[in-house]
């Protein structure tokens, strides 16, 4: 990636602004966001077109408010970290590896970003029909001590995949090269998939998935058959805890400007006779 | 500070209960070891030390049948988190392991001076919301994260793993009522790597001996996106 993507100026002190307000408002409770970063939504890039070489991917905003980045040389198989992205409508482009980027791209797609959606923007098919998809991600969480899983087939060496979570569910059936299947909810724990095309023998994989948490399984070509590559999409912990957390004694509490002024004095006195009491103590190592 | 009254020896296990001064001074070389010891037998809910040698939670991982060398995770070769700096405001910690208590609620750290992260929570610098807790004072003055509240969007969060300080950059803060905390919020999947900083705030409840709220810091992975490794078998040049 050659360069960040960045929050045009006037922007960035809107949110300072904003963040201001809510700061000089006491933080009003209930304030934060439901995810992290107010007003972003996701993208992330992939390659999977198996015979297709490196590409050089971009990502561009036509309205110029955010700036373009790279990823050079993206081989087949990668899908990127998540990008965090105002929302908007963005273009991205493929180029041949170390094409001149002044050139015309060979495939160009638009992503529309909205706050909170997530998207996977992927070159998929076979090179002689390779395009741009935008898959959807659904980022939602699924209820505690379940997870979220789907198939993004991209391997040609076998046009058609039945997948199914040994002694569970079917993820998907006669899922097709350069389709996505739709999230299936399983139990977390530890599954084994069976990946085979209809009436035929396959392959076995084995996972431990996570509870509070969506993956993309990745069917991709191998050095010698399917391989599968598992991709979080947004994950939780393994044990949400119950309510906040006892982290304070109060030994700063009730402390108020003018008191501490008007303690003042005190205090001076106290702190001359406890640091001679703490020369000879030592060092305190804890509060 | 001499009004508290002295509490029994195991109080060692409940963190909000600091040693008063005189038991201090008399028993602090005694207490070391008598900390120890506690901190053994009573580790797992604390939350911290005995956990310290075992690998990191297994990060979920396929293998088809395929030949290859087996996927190297860098993440979880990386450890557990050993440390946290805020030079925003000159906060630098190591970090101890937190677990939950007998009600689920996240423990906080036994020492008022010293952060901890969430054990069974996520890993920071992996996708999800780590969690790192700090308390904001003892019974005697500031502690750890006492200036937690001054942090605002755009500053800086580091957490050591493995020899490398992984950046977070602050997004968002809030302070909550503990009894209407943010669970989703501050606990929910997220798609990228991200922190939360926790600590105490509001008014204190001298008849619970407890703050009123907790101060939620929240942060996100701050490095350029990275293209992980492929596992395909694709032509590599044109």
């Amino acid at each position: 990636m050659r360069h960040r993507p960045a929050l045009p100026r006037t922007s960035r002190r809107l949110a300072a602004a904003a963040g201001a307000l809510l700061i000089g408002a006491g933080l009003v409770a209930g304030a934060a966001p439901a995810s992290a970063e107010a007003g972003v939504g996701y993208v992330r890039l992939a390659h999977l077109s198996p015979d297709t070489p490196p590409v050089d991917v971009y990502v561009d905003d036509p309205a110029g408010k955010v700036k373009g980045l790279t990823f050079d040389a993206v081989p087949y198989g990668v899908v990127s970290d998540y990008l965090a992205l105002p929302p908007g409508t963005y273009a991205v482009s493929m180029r041949k590896q170390g094409a001149d980027p002044a050139s015309p791209p060979v495939l160009t797609q638009q992503v529309t970003v909205t706050e909170g959606s997530a998207h996977t923007v992927a070159g998929t098919g076979r090179f002689a029909d390779l395009g741009i998809s935008v898959i959807d991600d659904d980022l939602t969480a699924p209820p505690p001590g379940r997870a979220k899983v789907r198939v993004v087939h991209a391997s040609v060496k076998a046009p058609l995949l039945d997948i199914r979570a040994a002694g569970g569910p079917a993820i998907g059936t006669g899922v097709a090269f350069a389709t996505t299947t739709a999230y299936q909810e399983v139990e977390a724990g530890d599954w084994t998939l069976d990946l085979a095309p209809p009436g035929g023998t396959g392959t076995a994989a084995a996972c431990t998935l996570a509870g509070g948490t969506t993956y993309s399984l990745l069917v991709l070509d191998g050095p010698d058959g399917l391989t599968t590559d598992l991709k979080v999409d947004a994950k939780a912990g393994e044990v949400t805890p119950t309510g906040g957390v006892e982290t304070g004694a109060g030994g700063t509490s009730g402390r108020s400007a003018p008191l501490l002024a008007g303690a003042g004095a005190v205090l001076l006195a106290g702190l001359a006779a406890g640091g001679a009491l703490a020369a000879r103590r030592g060092p305190r190592r804890t509060w | 500070m001499g009004a508290e009254p002295i509490r029994p020896a195991s109080a060692v296990t409940r963190h909000r209960w600091g040693w008063p001064a005189p038991v201090r001074r008399a028993v602090s070389l005694g207490l070391t070891a008598t900390t120890l010891v506690f901190s053994a037998t009573a580790g797992t809910s604390l939350g911290f030390a005995t956990r310290a040698d075992e690998p990191p939670p297994a990060t979920p991982r396929w293998q088809a049948g395929f030949r290859g060398a087996a996927p190297v995770d860098p993440v979880a070769v990386a450890g557990p988190p050993t440390e946290v700096r805020i030079p925003r405001i000159d906060v630098r910690s190591t970090l101890v392991g937190l677990g939950l208590g007998a009600g689920g609620e996240l423990t906080a750290p036994a020492d008022f001076g010293t952060a901890g992260w969430y054990e069974r929570g996520t890993l920071p610098g992996e996708t999800g919301p780590a969690v790192i807790a700090g308390h904001v004072d003892s019974y005697r003055g500031p502690a750890v994260f006492y200036r937690l509240r001054e942090l605002r969007p755009g500053d800086t969060v580091e957490v050591r793993r493995g020899g490398e300080w992984l950046p977070f950059r602050v997004v968002a803060t809030a302070r909550y009522p503990k009894d209407a905390f943010p669970t989703e919020a501050v606990y929910g999947a997220t798609p990228r790597a991200e922190l939360r900083l926790i600590t105490c705030g509001g008014e204190f409840d001298r008849a619970k001996r407890s703050y009123r709220d907790n101060v939620v810091v929240y942060a996100v992975d701050d490095r350029a996106a990275r293209l992980p490794e492929s596992k395909g078998a694709g032509p590599r040049s044109w």
